[in-house]
């Protein structure tokens, strides 16, 4: 029997979520190739740290399988993902946050640091001490603000997929960014000159 | 030409940021190119994004992809052999426990259709009535501590800032709010079960009132100041402590 062009083509995101959602894990690994580095930046840009980060990454796939039957089929996967992700990230920042302040309540910021800020060839090139104030900054933004902020400068996103990926109006996501931009401003001022 | 220039300067973050468009993005422009304020201000915000970018872009996952597959399979797997058991906290198991066990005693004792004969020994002494609701007493006595000790680190570790010279406390000041009229109704600090705690369950109250009495965008010299107090009488140390006996 012949083979059609069409054969060829890679399944779509769409066709995996269905096989997803019958319960063939063969779908999985495709579906993780596409989107795993963007998960996963996304979520160190959130927490910071990169085991948490994959940690996050691979809840998210496992969330995805296991929720597969509730995707609407009519939104687009990679948002769907993202917003499994970011909803993971928050959950688990919160109970760091939690753990560290029940912890070192007397801390200052930079103390408070996962042990993932020492300085990489990167941080250290930057200068360690501006990377540390950077992270700060970003850990004390509100949570809605952060993930919106995360979402817009490091994955460049449009205001319309933030809103559609953390389930926002527009507004509300304008106001978020705009606050955290100035919070940033505040907070780094000094540095930026 | 006030109402201009405020409207602009609250689309700068906007602008800077590269997602104002439209007639808005226009007008800002032409104002901004008009008034040094506003332009001073756009350069500034301008510098932060881009120092925030200078921060080294995430890089890739520290593990190969397949390494991930393997990891999700396996996890997979786990949740495949049977629910995860979430085990609550031994104090909340306890708290459920000494509670329902007041109640089933009380109904007891009430139950009309129980025999009243006057030699019959109650089922549940009176002794056992009373630790239980001592133990009751205590546990929530330790949890009012558990949320007081998280408002009051929020407070101590920094809050973020909401104005020059401010910070934002608004969620703390809330919360010892919600958490002194949950506290009245929940500890009795005079009741004999927790009374080696009564002095610090005072401390505690006042902690609360203090921070409950502060601004959502507070001065940040007032903060220090709670802060400060709270270094002082090591509030936090003395609630640790406390938490862990109530707990037993």
């Amino acid at each position: 029997m012949e083979r059609t062009a069409g054969d060829d083509r890679p399944p779509s995101d769409r066709d995996l979520m269905v096989r997803l959602a019958a319960g063939d894990r063969e779908a999985l690994p495709p579906l993780m190739e596409r989107h795993y580095r963007r998960l996963y930046r996304i979520a160190l840009a959130y927490l910071r740290n990169p085991d948490d980060a994959l940690d996050a990454v691979q809840e998210t796939f496992v969330k995805a399988f296991q929720n597969a039957v509730r995707w609407d089929g009519a939104s687009e996967v990679g948002p769907w993902l993202s917003r499994i992700a970011v909803n993971h990230a928050i959950d688990r920042y919160r109970r760091e946050k939690r753990r560290r302040r029940t912890l070192t309540p007397f801390d200052d910021e930079a103390r408070e640091l996962p042990a993932t800020d020492q300085p990489s060839p990167e941080r250290t090139a930057l200068g360690r001490e501006v990377g540390v104030k950077i992270a700060a900054a970003l850990r004390a933004l509100p949570e809605k603000q952060r993930a919106v902020f995360v979402l817009r400068h490091y994955e460049e996103h449009t205001l319309e997929e933030i809103a559609g990926v953390l389930g926002l109006s527009l507004g509300t996501v304008k106001s978020s960014l705009h606050r955290a931009i100035r919070r940033l401003r505040e907070r780094l001022a000094g540095l930026s000159a | 030409m006030m109402f201009e220039h405020l409207r602009s300067r609250r689309r700068l973050p906007l602008l800077a940021a590269g997602v104002l468009d439209g007639p808005a993005r226009g007008a800002t422009l032409a104002h901004v190119a008009s008034c040094s304020s506003c332009g001073k201000e756009l350069d500034e915000l301008k510098a932060v994004l881009r120092l925030v970018a200078s921060d080294p872009r995430p890089a890739e996952p520290p593990i190969p992809l397949s390494q991930l597959v393997t990891r999700v399979g396996a996890r997979l797997d786990e949740l495949d052999r049977g629910p995860v058991t979430v085990r609550p906290r031994p104090w909340v198991v306890a708290s459920w426990a000494g509670a329902a066990a007041v109640v089933a005693a009380v109904v007891f004792l009430l139950l009309p259709g129980r025999p009243q004969g006057g030699n019959e020994r109650p089922l549940v002494s009176e002794d056992t009535l009373q630790r239980l609701e001592r133990n009751v007493a205590r546990e929530q006595a330790a949890r009012y501590l558990g949320e007081a000790q998280d408002v009051l680190v929020s407070v101590a570790a920094a809050p973020p800032p909401c104005d020059r010279e401010k910070v934002d406390l608004g969620e703390a000041s809330e919360r010892s709010r919600k958490l002194l009229t949950r506290g009245a109704l929940l500890v009795d600090p005079e009741g004999p079960a927790v009374a080696s705690a009564r002095p610090l369950l005072n401390d505690v109250e006042q902690a609360l009132r203090e921070v409950a009495a502060l601004e959502s965008c507070v001065r940040a010299r007032d903060v220090q100041r709670v802060r400060e107090d709270l270094a002082r009488r090591q509030l936090l140390m003395k609630i640790r402590l406390m938490k862990r006996e109530l707990e037993g």
